[in-house]
């Protein structure tokens, strides 16, 4: 069985970040991630508020950030956990892959964030064909067409601006206003083929003998005023779902699935520390991510040296 | 064997054995992710299967000929043959897999 003194689940920035503070602390440390390194950053075509990176690419801070952490020392490994126990002072993590348990004297949980999505009538059937959400992945598509983007916060304006560069018309249909910091808002209103509905609400996704024609919304507080605006492709950005499935059988999740942690990102269970987006949080930034992880790691390293204090 | 796309080799290059073709942008984040994982993949499966990559904007004859349609498109042929397709930034174990279904 694989022993570390840390196994950090998740590599996007909090993870990476708690990694690196990780060993640093002298820690034997693991780093467990699904898919590739970078988390919600690989979807981020320009970074521009993570201090001292100027305008960055998210797939480049992403490389930046797991090279620091190789170097240092960090052990990677592609696995998607499927249980976590806690056993006296010993955790074990269980995965997709294989049948191989993994033991650790702490875990921090840092598995970030999933597109949510609207559960209406047409959603299924589009969905991967007409309805996306990675505008980077599939705005290639959308050259010289009509494109709508559900939503009004960070995500909807960072991906529809970048859209509005590629598409003839970029609609954007939110529940509030835009929700994003007001520079960001305001260049992406200032662009000629963006139009903003505000306190909308989208009922359907419309198509026609199989082909995607459009959504149809309504007045979001009466429900009324319903219309349809012809498009050929959306993309929804209506918030995020943690992913934290494999815990659902602990006591450490809260309202949405998010995990509870104090200013240290303790959770209830010692010796497991949650950090980044899949926190119950506020503000979801890299650079609260990374804030995080740092937090997380330093505390995992003072609850180990803790327990070997009491084996004295 | 991880190689980018010469035009000219392209039918020959899938004509025979697993080939791994991988549609990308180089502005693309997700698809600078994948080209890393492949890079892994390659140091472990790289004398059994070719991996060639194709810039979505430079080659859009290529990309309408296979119908790609979203970048990053990894497809998978087997002698000349497209035995799967996946759109998107993919886990290495379900590129592994669409590899190893082509062997």
């Amino acid at each position: 069985m694989r022993k570390y003194d840390l196994v950090v689940i998740g590599a996007g920035p909090a993870g990476m970040t708690a990694a690196i503070y990780g060993v640093r602390a002298n820690l034997k440390v693991l780093m467990l991630e699904k898919l590739a390194p970078g988390g919600q950053m690989i979807n981020t075509n320009e970074i521009e508020n993570y201090p001292g990176a100027g305008k960055v690419n998210g797939s480049e801070l992403a490389l930046q950030m797991f090279e620091h952490a190789q170097e240092l020392g960090v052990e990677f490994d592609y696995k998607t956990v499927t249980k976590i126990e806690s056993i006296e002072d010993s955790k074990r993590i269980y995965t997709e892959e294989d049948d191989e348990v993994i033991e650790a004297l702490t875990i921090i949980v840092a598995t970030g964030t999933r597109p949510r999505t609207l559960n209406i009538p047409g959603e299924e059937e589009f969905k991967g064909s007409a309805i996306s959400w990675c505008a980077i992945c599939d705005g290639a598509k959308y050259r010289d067409k009509d494109v709508v983007v559900i939503g009004g916060g960070n995500s909807a304006v960072d991906e529809g601006t970048y859209l509005a560069t590629i598409a003839k018309s970029l609609t954007i249909i939110t529940d509030l206003e835009l929700t994003a910091d007001p520079v960001s808002c305001d260049y992406l209103r200032s662009l000629p083929n963006v139009n903003v509905f505000p306190y909308k609400r989208v009922v359907e996704f419309v198509g026609k003998g199989g082909e995607f024609t459009g959504i149809k919304f309504v007045d979001k507080e009466t429900g009324e005023n319903e219309q349809v605006i012809e498009c050929d492709g959306v993309f929804e950005y209506i918030g995020a779902i943690p992913y934290t499935d494999f815990l659902e059988k602990t006591t450490i999740l809260g309202s949405g699935g998010f995990l509870e942690v104090n200013e240290r990102m303790e959770t209830t269970i010692p010796g497991v520390f949650g950090a980044g987006d899949c926190n119950s949080k506020h503000l979801r930034q890299v650079v609260t991510a990374t804030a995080d992880g740092a937090i997380a790691a330093q505390e995992a390293s003072a609850y180990i040296k803790a327990l070997r204090r009491k084996e004295v | 064997m991880l190689k980018e796309l010469v035009k000219e080799e392209f039918t020959q290059d899938i004509a025979k054995g697993a080939v791994l073709v991988d549609f990308y942008s180089s502005t693309c984040s997700p698809c600078k992710m994948l080209a890393f994982i492949l890079k892994d993949i390659e140091k472990t499966l790289g004398d059994q299967v070719t991996i060639i990559k194709v810039n979505f904007e430079e080659n859009p004859d290529l990309i309408e000929e296979h119908k790609v349609e979203g970048y990053p498109t990894l497809v998978m042929f087997k002698d000349g043959e497209e035995l799967s397709r996946k759109s998107g930034l993919q886990q290495k174990p379900v590129i592994i897999k669409m590899i190893e279904e082509a062997l």
